[in-house]
């Protein structure tokens, strides 16, 4: 590292402090009134502690839409993560005439929003008479394709082809490739994809609302209710929390996962890159 | 042609339900499939919306919304990616912080904000503003809030986009460049602005999209009139007169052609980046 002068220094923490401010601050009230059990509107903090959010939250019957959300998320990552990777390595390796196409629609939908999709299909679901939760885990697998489209096709970038091969020269089955060499070297890519494919299914809000129509009830859309509602903050922040902990545990995993363990100190950086490039588009 | 084959599993449901989408979506707001009465191809929803004064406020506010949110994550985004590489402790922790707003739903992030920013929220609290000192930054005219929470959710987004274009050998051509006698803002303005310049466009274009198709976060922190068009839409397509679905539908056309027409400027932008000489 080059020597800075001393202002310059302060410059960079200064900068750097008021961004992780920028970063924190919204997740400081959620805190705060996820243990609060009272607190005066005009107080800084609460004035008694205790989880009387989570508390309410349960006996609000929490627990259910916990599950059920859960259950959206796994679908979802279940049906997006290997179509996407097929997808990804037909376009890396498969020398497809029509390569540039296929691979602008499968990003298309990111370009449709959720709202217009359910509004324009809906009335097929309801013609075909499909019920609500595999109406559903189709539309989300859809929305989550270009997400783990494109973090498979990161990842099969730097994946060597070769070793496939060789594997193959020496006798190795087709599934014996797929399985003793092609899943276990893209295995960041594929937690990283699934992650995405999980957290679209997991956190979405209206199209679980209008063609779930009030039978799944998932954990954001209770978090919607508890904020445009009842004015129960420590209700509200409880179940932000519970929308919040799978998702970072998670990713908690997956770096953990995706950065090699022997790694010395000058190829950690690009590795942590790497995780970065990987979970590239997790917020849309 | 077993490559094909690997396509359709993602394909098949994709070509399927955006299909649908755009040709059944297309045909209810035509006035072909009415929920009530003859079907007619007709410009009459589209002429309705228009009529009842709502649509042009809802395209202003969406895209200005949009647009405000989109250009905040992109300052914010770019300034945390110079940022996080500038120093190694401190931009490790900050990376950290980011990434870990990432996986927070964005119905999470609006009862975050409203919990931080309402009337009774806990920053007048800290700073002791009583409600008459506080601007109406939820459900205010101004949809500060919204903007906000777009702004803090797409900024972590913007900065692991940057952060991952800035990856490939961008070291040794500062330290090329520092060798070469230039000066710190010559080597940002010259090298680390061009590299991070198509990951700028690329997320700023689906932030901005993101944005526009985005239900939940101006339904609770904005405020009811004028409605952006996801609002707008939803209420239209929930109404109990179900004679103006067929304008929730034009509603939702107006939304995707708004949005394709972004994502196709970005990508022409895109095509034609310059290349680093």
């Amino acid at each position: 590292m080059r020597r800075r002068p001393a202002g310059g220094r302060a410059l960079i923490t200064g900068g750097q402090a008021s961004l992780a401010l920028w970063f924190a601050l919204p997740l400081v009230p959620v805190a705060l009134w996820a243990l609060a059990s009272r607190w005066n509107d005009s107080q800084v903090l609460p004035e008694e502690w205790g989880p009387a959010g989570a508390g309410s939250a349960l006996a609000d019957g929490a627990a259910a839409s916990f599950a059920t959300s859960l259950a959206l998320g796994l679908t979802t990552a279940a049906l997006a993560t290997p179509a996407g990777a097929m997808a990804a390595y037909a376009l890396a390796f498969g020398r497809l005439r029509g390569e540039r196409a296929a691979a602008l629609l499968l990003l298309a939908p990111v370009f449709v929003p959720p709202f217009v999709i359910v509004m324009g299909v809906n009335v097929a679901f309801l013609w075909l008479r499909v019920p609500p939760a595999v109406a559903l885990a189709l539309v989300l697998m859809v929305t989550a394709i270009p997400y783990t489209t494109f973090v498979m096709r990161a990842a099969l970038a730097s994946y060597d082809i070769g070793a496939e091969e060789a594997a193959r020269t020496l006798g190795a089955s087709p599934r014996g490739v797929l399985r003793r060499i092609r899943i276990p070297m893209l295995a960041g890519g594929l937690a990283a994809s699934a992650f995405l494919a999980f957290l679209v299914g997991w956190s979405d809000y209206v199209l679980t609302l209008l063609i779930g129509g009030g039978q799944l009830v998932t954990v954001p859309m209770r978090v919607a209710a508890a904020a445009s509602g009842t004015g129960n903050h420590a209700l509200v922040a409880a179940l932000s929390v519970a929308a919040v902990a799978p998702p970072l545990l998670l990713l908690l995993v997956i770096n953990r996962l995706s950065v090699p363990r022997t790694s010395r100190p000058a190829t950690d950086a690009d590795a942590r890159e790497r995780a970065d490039t990987e979970l590239t588009g997790a917020s849309a | 042609m077993r490559a094909r084959l690997l396509l359709l599993p993602a394909v098949v449901p994709v070509v399927v339900v955006l299909g649908a989408t755009l040709a059944l979506g297309g045909a209810q707001s035509l006035g072909l499939m009415p929920v009530v009465g003859e079907p007619a191809l007709n410009l009459r929803a589209y002429r309705a919306v228009v009529a009842s004064g709502d649509l042009w406020p809802a395209i202003t506010v969406s895209v200005t919304v949009a647009g405000a949110a989109t250009a905040l994550a992109l300052a914010v985004g770019l300034a945390t990616a110079l940022a996080v590489r500038a120093s190694r402790v401190g931009g490790r922790i900050l990376g950290a912080l980011a990434a870990s707003t990432i996986p927070i739903p964005h119905v999470v992030g609006a009862a975050a904000i409203g919990l931080l920013l309402a009337d009774t929220g806990w920053l007048p609290r800290l700073l002791g503003l009583d409600e008459g000192a506080w601007p109406a930054l939820v459900a205010g005219p101004w949809w500060g809030a919204v903007v906000l929470e777009y702004a803090w959710k797409e900024s972590a987004f913007v900065a692991l986009v940057v952060l991952a274009s800035l990856a490939a050998d961008t070291g040794e051509l500062m330290d090329t460049a520092a060798v070469l006698g230039a000066g710190r803002w010559a080597r940002a303005r010259h090298i680390l602005l061009p590299l991070a310049l198509p990951g700028l466009v690329t997320a700023g274009a689906i932030s901005f999209i993101y944005a526009v198709g985005s239900f939940e976060v101006p339904w609770l922190l904005g405020r009811s009139s004028p409605e952006p068009l996801s609002v707008l839409a939803y209420r239209l397509f929930t109404s109990t007169d179900l004679t103006v679905r067929p304008q929730a539908l034009a509603v939702a056309v107006v939304t995707v052609a708004l949005s394709a027409a972004i994502g196709l400027a970005a990508l022409g932008l895109l095509r034609r980046r310059p290349v680093l000489a």
